[in-house]
């Protein structure tokens, strides 16, 4: 496999979208900057200092926040939209739709703080936003993994010819992958090889609980070939449909409710390629999180850890007894590994 | 209890400029674990959460909370009158607790809590429409915060209710001039506050947020209103606690252990002179 993968610990690095936003709208001037009240917490208090002409402090106002944005990519400006994904997909819900989508506006939408990686609570964890992005036309959906892809996602998506959002976690972020990764946006990528017994594909903060799952199989005999998958749509079903039809079992891992985003989107392309293989989908099973202190607290809680993916790939063989034990790696200050 | 207006409810309110400085000290405590939070909501909503307690009768009047993130000073507020158990307040935040800091609908004590801002008064002219419809006379109350205001629904909320002259619905807006990327004024002039409420057919009231004794006379006058009212409060999110650096930021203060213990002697001398 050409991906060279780190090994749990990960270690972090600290605003790489931030950073990587600004090295773009260095070479891109039609690259603009909106803020709706949480600048800092979206990495573009970097671009706020480096390009104050170009970044526009929208308030909190998401609604109004999008029409704008579509207004000046009509103009020939490509708006970057900055808040958490709940308030960037959730709230302004209908202008996406009409004032971007439909129009097929170069908008780009950054939704942070996928998932339950915010522990704040329902009204802040974006448990549907895949969902949600996925359902409308002409949109393309991101979720990546860790850093190596978040410092590519603002020049993989700026040309894009029509609205893109991306999820993207907040604060200090794993580097799974070596410098040499490609975030592509056509096709995902099999990081283990072809042909195992189960075909485990993951999106965003799931890929590190998906490695650390396959390890733990893979010392129990079972072989797992591991997808990421940062772009759920437009999904790659050509990769999908390869590992899943060389498996005898699919499991999918999202950060996400299992209604709507990767695991529905893989289930769409296997039913139509009239592939038959047991399917799991680790995710919030249908229901909202809660508030808590801490983000692991509720990856363990709401069934998104390695555990869960273990589980779940046990399930989808038929095996009922002996499910291995995944062991919790350690992360000091400054690392990160999933729960 | 689960909510302030379910029947039955009972609490005896007590010296209203004590009970927000109660408030304030048992906020510290909830935040002190954390070692940092929403103490600053605590810290400007104290007043007037204090004469919330003063005014609603007890097992009617509603109580709306639109920023969830300010259910701290509630919650401080019903521990400190027996309406919360204080084992659970004490879990405040943590893991696996109830009593989640940014509100939700599972939150006690206030009837409804909003997390995601600007929804709150839509849901208070609801429930003062409900009672219209089925010929209730109790009033209905709304914690708001001036970021708000930048909401489009806030005015959607606000012109229904000036239309419909929802007269038993009473906002309270926590004028903090503080949001999270800084100074409300600094993102979006939001003044003049008071006439933008007047022109949507509300009595508007300007007053200092910290004068409780102002707050309790508002929220009387707006019993009498023939229209809806809201209380412009006037404060600061470090308002009461001297020990707080300058720049702290007021939407999540940083508590960390000394500074805890510095605030929590603070108030505690403040109660006492208070007493005295």
């Amino acid at each position: 496999m050409a991906d060279v993968l780190n090994q749990p610990p990960y270690p972090t690095v600290l605003k790489p979208y931030g950073q990587s936003l600004v090295e773009l709208a260095k070479e891109r001037d039609e690259v603009v900057c909106f803020s709706g009240d949480l600048t800092r917490q979206c990495e573009i208090d970097l671009f706020a200092e480096a390009f104050p002409d170009r970044f526009i402090h929208a308030g909190m106002a998401e609604a109004n926040m999008i029409g704008m944005a579509a207004a000046l990519a009509r103009d020939g400006f490509v708006p970057f939209v900055h808040t958490f994904g709940v308030f960037a997909t959730r709230r302004p819900l209908d202008q996406i739709i009409n004032a971007v989508a439909f129009p097929n506006l170069k908008v780009r939408i950054l939704g942070f703080m996928p998932g339950v990686s915010s522990p704040g609570g329902p009204s802040h964890q974006a448990i549907d936003d895949v969902a949600l992005m996925r359902a409308i036309p002409n949109l393309t959906v991101l979720d990546v993994a860790d850093a190596v892809e978040v410092r590519q996602v603002p020049r993989a998506i700026v040309d894009v010819d029509g609205p893109v959002y991306v999820r993207l976690k907040r604060g200090e972020i794993p580097v799974i992958f070596g410098d040499e990764h490609r975030l592509s946006l056509d096709r995902a990528d099999v990081l283990t090889p072809l042909g195992g017994v189960v075909a485990l594909l993951a999106s965003g903060m799931m890929l590190a609980s998906a490695l650390a799952a396959a390890r733990v199989l893979e010392a129990h005999g079972v072989s797992v070939t591991v997808v990421n998958v940062p772009v759920i749509k437009p999904l790659d079903a050509a990769t999908v449909t390869e590992v899943a039809g060389a498996a005898r079992a699919v499991v999918t891992a999202e950060n996400h409710t299992v209604v709507g985003g990767l695991g529905t989107a893989v289930a769409e392309v296997l039913a139509e390629a009239g592939l038959g293989r047991p399917l799991r989908r680790v995710g919030l099973r249908d229901t909202f999180a809660e508030g808590a202190k801490t983000a692991p607290y509720l990856f363990g809680r709401y069934g998104l850890s390695t555990q869960a993916s273990i589980d779940a790939a046990w399930a989808a063989l038929g095996k009922t007894v002996h499910v291995p034990v995944a062991e919790v790696a350690p992360a000091e200050e400054g690392e990160y590994a999933p729960v | 209890m689960a909510h302030v207006s379910d029947p039955g409810t009972h609490w005896t309110a007590g010296d209203p400029a004590r009970l927000a400085t109660l408030i304030r000290l048992r906020a510290v405590r909830m935040v002190a674990p954390h070692g940092f939070g929403y103490l600053g909501q605590a810290l400007s909503s104290a007043e007037q959460v204090a004469a919330l307690f003063a005014v609603m009768t007890p097992g009617e009047d509603r109580l709306v909370c639109s920023p969830g993130h300010y259910v701290i000073g509630i919650f401080a507020a019903a521990a400190e009158l027996g309406l919360l158990d204080e084992d659970a307040v004490s879990t405040y935040g943590q893991d696996g607790s109830h009593i989640e800091a940014i509100g939700t609908e599972r939150s006690p004590v206030a009837d409804y809590v909003c997390g995601s801002l600007g929804q709150g008064l839509s849901g208070a002219v609801g429930f003062a429409l409900s009672d219209r419809l089925r010929h209730k006379r109790r009033r209905t109350f709304a914690l708001l915060s001036d970021g708000e205001l930048e909401e489009g629904q806030v005015w959607e909320a606000a012109m229904f209710a000036g239309h419909h002259r929802l007269d038993r619905l009473t906002v309270l807006l926590d004028a903090n001039n503080s949001q999270v990327d800084g100074p409300v004024d600094a993102i979006t002039t939001i003044e003049p506050i008071k006439a933008k409420w007047e022109a949507f057919g509300w009595a508007a009231h300007d007053i200092d947020g910290h004068d409780v004794g102002a707050v309790i006379e508002g929220l009387t006058m707006a019993g009498d209103a023939k229209q809806p009212s809201v209380l412009i409060n006037r404060t600061s999110t470090a308002h009461g606690l001297r020990c707080l650096p300058p720049d702290a930021d007021g939407h999540f203060i940083k508590l960390p252990p000394e500074l805890a213990a510095r605030a929590e002697a603070e108030l505690t001398a403040e109660l006492e002179r208070l007493h005295g």
